[in-house]
């Protein structure tokens, strides 16, 4: 018998090939434009207040002076399907979406308890501090399609959630299926070296699930059983930087 | 215990004084009066620019969709632009004080500040299309507005009111259901 979880929807997934990515930030920048991220400052950023959606990890083998640069990581909410986030929320802002097959916070839910954050291997949320906002002539740039956070709010990637939605209603409006890379996330959208890559992972013919099955494939944490709906290919490609 | 006591003495003593019995009672007074106008607000009709019938101009056969095309294609309904109700009015007697004021408008060339009336909250993301799509009539949400003639807003439309709906569409339809009660169908 079959999970009905897994009949409903799109199951959305990403694919990041580290030995593409340059490390250049454009996801991180492409991002916080597109879902109403804000700045938060020097003096928030140093005690480690930074609101980041998707952060680009660097690492280095070998003791210094002799350090190797590993390949640059782009880490983002993994969107897990066993997600440990997902059941220390009191209030159930954190929640798995039947629909899309992914993560969801509900921003007008949350009370900001940090569980979530707290339990997150992956360190892919990120807590409100303060209300960033400033009335300026910015905040004509806020993208509408995107809740503005307050304070005490935790958030965190939502696989550009609001341009799935769009496309699916789009696709239905006009009655047709939806095309392989019809939706695109701003991360993968800004990409310079096309590294990230979206798609559906339940379509065995996406571009997305062709390279999921690439032999250099692998998932941040596997041991822990989250079932990231996020895959990093690495190694063996003539990318080849620092040796 | 004898502060407790103390206390007590106090509150009777000031209980006596027919100050105490004033000040409380107008304090009731205005408490009722500060929630009851707080209720009447939230469910009275904005004030508009000018007095709108509704119930006039679907008489005379004019579709919703005529000045709210949005509602067919997009996220918003729209209110009309000042040459949409211009296109007809600049061919009529424009007698009427609500006429006069949409006149002056006209002649000034700017837009008629309407004030939507079917508001939702900011992290609500409403969208039209799939609605008309689904084959509901305008009347379904917005009730008989061909009877009123400034728009009226209907009180308690809010998530319950709509899961309701998105709940009874997608009786025995898992699929529908998962879709329809997903939290990123309308929060983003």
């Amino acid at each position: 018998m079959s999970n009905p979880l897994e009949e409903v929807g799109h199951k959305w997934g990403m694919v990041i090939d580290q030995d593409l990515c340059t490390g250049c930030q454009a996801c991180v920048t492409a991002c916080a434009m597109e879902n109403n991220i804000a700045f938060v400052g020097e003096q928030d950023a140093a005690y480690g207040r930074s609101l980041q959606w998707i952060r680009v990890e660097r690492f280095w083998e070998g003791e210094f002076p002799e350090v190797k640069s590993t390949p640059f990581q782009p880490v983002l909410c993994q969107q897990c399907g066993q997600a440990p986030c997902e059941p220390v929320c009191p209030v159930y802002a954190s929640v798995h979406s039947e629909n899309q097959q992914i993560n969801i916070q509900v921003y007008n839910r949350c009370v900001g308890t940090r569980y979530c954050a707290n339990n997150c291997p992956y360190q892919a949320r990120v807590f409100n501090w303060r209300d960033y906002r400033e009335p300026g002539p910015l905040d004509n740039a806020l993208n509408p399609d995107v809740t503005v956070r307050r304070r005490g709010i935790m958030e965190k990637c939502t696989f550009c959630v609001q341009r799935i939605v769009q496309g699916e209603d789009t696709a239905r409006a006009e009655g047709r299926q939806m095309a392989d890379g019809e939706v695109v996330p701003a991360c993968a959208q800004a990409c310079p070296t096309e590294a990230i890559v979206f798609g559906r992972l339940d379509d065995p013919d996406s571009l997305v699930s062709r390279l999921k099955r690439d032999g250099r494939a692998v998932q941040l944490l596997e041991e822990l059983g989250t079932q990231p709906s996020v895959t990093y290919l690495k190694g063996g490609s003539s990318y080849g930087r620092n040796g | 215990m004898l502060q407790r006591l103390k206390l007590l003495e106090r509150l009777q003593n000031l209980a006596r004084r027919p100050i105490f019995w004033i000040v409380t009672g107008l304090f009731t007074i205005l408490l009722a009066a500060g929630v009851g106008s707080g209720i009447r607000s939230m469910q009275a009709p904005p004030p508009q620019p000018l007095d709108f019938n509704h119930q006039v101009h679907v008489g005379l056969g004019i579709q919703c969709l005529y000045c709210h095309p949005g509602a067919w294609r997009q996220a918003a309904a729209g209110l009309p632009t000042t040459a949409k109700c211009w296109g007809c009015h600049q061919q009529m007697a424009n007698t009427k004080p609500a006429q006069q004021v949409l006149v002056a408008y006209a002649m000034a060339g700017e837009s008629i500040p309407w004030v939507p009336v079917f508001i939702q909250p900011d992290f609500v993301y409403f969208n039209h299309r799939p609605h008309i799509a689904a084959g509901l009539n305008c009347e379904n949400c917005h009730g008989e507005i061909s009877r009123q003639t400034v728009a009226q807003p209907i009180p308690r439309q809010n998530m319950g009111w709509c899961l309701d709906c998105h709940r009874g569409r997608a009786a025995g339809d898992e699929q529908m259901l998962a879709r329809l009660t997903d939290c990123a169908t309308c929060h983003r």
